[in-house]
């Protein structure tokens, strides 16, 4: 059995430069998809992981909210509201919050930014302790004119940077900054451009104490569905209206995110498949030509009592070679694609998405190029070993 | 050991029909040394073919060991290849990647010997035909009269009882060609049937038996 892939080995040999150009076609092909997948893994698991962290949340939004389409504002909640689901059993905390877009001064520059008014109790509720200030200290129950503003409207959103105590005029009155946050990007990159202050001070500045939404935590992720349910009936109960509430738990939003995501790479594979079929007829040829070149020497050993099948093995055996070869280059590529592609990301967003490799894709990567090379290897095998001897031996 | 009945080969190119062998009959006896002679063109190799079992005719049949070789399948066909001929080409048809070793080796490749047994038996083979010190040279580095021994080793390599050559002397010169026909006749001293086709009658000499071809028919004589 050695000596067989010893010829084969040769016969790959001596043709150098097509089955480099071969070999590189197969690995492209691999690497394409195995570098996408991975990526794509890697996406999907730094937004779907930020918020496995918060699954035993429920957003409560008045109007019809869901993935993928527009969020369509129908008012607002009131303290009724809150007081009933806060009495729903399972429901662990609560919390509200009320936002709308103001001006903002700050040194006579104008512009406006969306306003949070939360307890400052509250934060925890919603973010846990995931977010921290970079600077100064979070808001608290007695402070009054105070804000908390988002990295991005600190260092970006007024010619100068807004620095701990400096004044902001919102909405008209003046308020002093007493901390900054850190910069969060990914799924929590709104709070970067969003200034906090607190309830009490929202009611001021917006003129009503309407509730924006209501963030609620669960004691039990397992009941997170059918608290959420219930939530809407209560709410549109106390409105007499129907679908006035949406409750989404954050699974239904990662179940939603990992359906768009599958969807996603299917089609990003689909594209990477087209360089394998690409490829495949790449080692189809090589083969061809390998089997023609090779016409007088397949005589040769039909006339001294090869058999079609020891013919077909030694071509099937050379075109197997080539694709395992080929297969773990195509590895070797995929992953220092993926990481490049993800550093590439990383140096254009501002945010790291680390591309995650699984073993399982790599694999899948090798038995697909193998595949690949076998099934278009095997039609000039099977020409080859039906040569009749005499014919092959002429040819030169 | 070898029997052709009526023999006819007709090879078609396109509308027209060249009529390579006409009707030919001959029996070869176990541990017999025949030579067939003609000028080119005459359907030597041919029938060379057909008695190697290399090529089919288009009528009448070969029998070997009384076994009629028109009922036998591709693989079985590839069997008789393999273990009862060894067949000499004109052209060497050595295989350029591997070297003489290697070469000689391949028939016992396909024949499933053992590696260690394969290459003990080929370095004796190409021994007995004096390439002792060229083992491991490749075609390439060989001469053309020492790529026919490597050949005439390879033939051996499964100790068939019949060895066929098709002008086994035709591209070495004179010298050469005598000792290619020593070792022949050397190898019929051992009990084997061999077959030579040539066009040259000195070489032809070596043979007890001399048939003559023309045009497609064995001349009686
Ligand atoms: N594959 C083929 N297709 C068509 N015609 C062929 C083929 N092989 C042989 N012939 C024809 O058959 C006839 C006999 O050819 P063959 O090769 O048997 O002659 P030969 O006696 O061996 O000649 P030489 O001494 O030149 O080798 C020739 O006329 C040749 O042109
Ligand atoms: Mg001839």
């Amino acid at each position: 059995m050695k000596d067989i892939f010893l010829l084969a080995y040769r016969d790959i040999k001596e043709r150098k430069a097509r089955t480099s150009l071969t070999l590189l076609g197969i690995a492209v092909g691999i690497a394409a998809v195995i570098a996408l997948m991975s990526v794509g893994y890697g996406f999907q698991q730094s937004v779907t992981g930020e918020l496995v962290e918060m699954a035993d949340l429920i957003m409560v939004l008045p109007g019809k909210a869901s993935l993928g389409s527009e969020y369509v504002e129908l008012g607002s909640f009131n303290e009724r509201d809150l007081k009933d689901v806060g009495r729903i059993g399972g429901v662990k905390e609560t919390a509200t919050g009320a936002s709308s877009m103001e001006e903002v001064e700050y040194r006579g520059e104008k512009t406006v930014v969306s306003i949070v008014g939360i307890e400052p109790r509250d934060v925890g509720v919603v973010f846990g302790d995931m977010v921290k200030t970079e600077e100064g200290r979070f808001l608290r129950d007695n402070d009054h004119k105070a804000c908390l503003i988002g990295h991005s409207i600190a260092k970006d959103y007024f010619d100068e940077e807004i620095r701990v105590n400096d004044r902001l005029k919102i909405g008209g009155s003046k308020f002093r900054v007493v901390g900054i946050l850190e910069k969060q990007g990914g799924f929590k990159s709104e709070l970067d451009s969003e200034i906090r202050v607190t309830r009490r001070d929202a009611k001021s500045i917006l003129g009503n104490d309407g509730i924006s939404w209501i963030f609620v935590r669960v004691r039990n992720i397992g009941e997170a569905e059918e608290i959420a349910d219930e939530i809407e009936e209560r709410i549109d109960e106390n409105h007499k209206l129907d679908d006035f509430t949406s409750a989404m738990t954050m699974g239904s939003v990662i179940d939603q995110l990992k359906t768009i995501f599958t969807l996603l790479q299917a089609v990003l594979i689909a594209i990477a498949s087209i360089s394998l079929i690409v490829a495949s007829i790449g080692i189809m040829n090589t083969m061809l030509m390998s089997v023609m070149e090779r016409t007088h020497e397949v005589g040769i050993m039909k006339a001294i009592g090869a058999k079609n099948r020891n013919v077909l093995s030694l071509f099937l055996l050379e075109s197997g070679m080539l694709s395992v070869v080929g297969g773990v280059l195509g590895c070797v590529l995929g992953v220092t694609g993926a990481n490049v592609i993800s550093i590439g990301i990383g140096a254009a967003l501002g945010e790291g998405i680390p591309a995650i490799v699984r073993p399982e894709v790599l694999l899948g990567g090798i038995l697909v190029a193998v595949l690949v090379g076998v099934l278009s290897g095997l039609y000039p095998a099977r020409k080859a070993s039906r040569m009749s001897p005499v014919e092959a031996v002429r040819y030169e | 050991m070898i029997r052709a009945e009526n023999l006819s080969k007709v090879y078609r190119m396109g509308k027209i029909e060249v009529p390579a062998l006409r009707d030919v009959s001959l029996e070869i006896k176990e541990g017999e040394f025949l030579a067939i002679v003609g000028s080119s063109g005459s359907g030597k190799s041919t029938l060379l073919n057909m008695l190697g079992c290399l090529d089919k005719p288009t009528s009448g049949a070969v029998f070997i060991d009384g076994v009629n070789t028109a009922s036998l399948n591709e693989n079985e066909l590839a069997e008789i290849r393999r273990e009862e001929i060894g067949f000499i080409f004109q052209q060497f048809n050595l295989i350029h990647s591997l070297n003489a070793l290697e070469n000689v080796s391949l028939p016992m490749f396909f024949a499933g010997v053992s590696s260690e047994e394969r290459m003990k038996r080929a370095a004796e083979l190409l021994a007995k035909v004096g390439l002792r010190e060229r083992m491991h040279h490749k075609p390439s580095e060989l001469s053309g009269g020492q790529q026919q021994r490597v050949a005439i080793a390879r033939a051996l390599s499964n100790n068939p009882e019949i060895i066929i050559g098709d002008e086994p002397t035709g591209n070495v010169d004179s010298e050469t060609g005598n000792a290619i026909m020593g070792i022949l006749e050397g190898l019929n001293r051992e009990g084997r049937t061999v077959i030579v086709v040539t066009h040259d009658t000195e070489i032809a000499a070596h043979a007890p038996r001399v048939k003559r071809m023309k045009d497609g028919r064995l001349l009686e004589q």
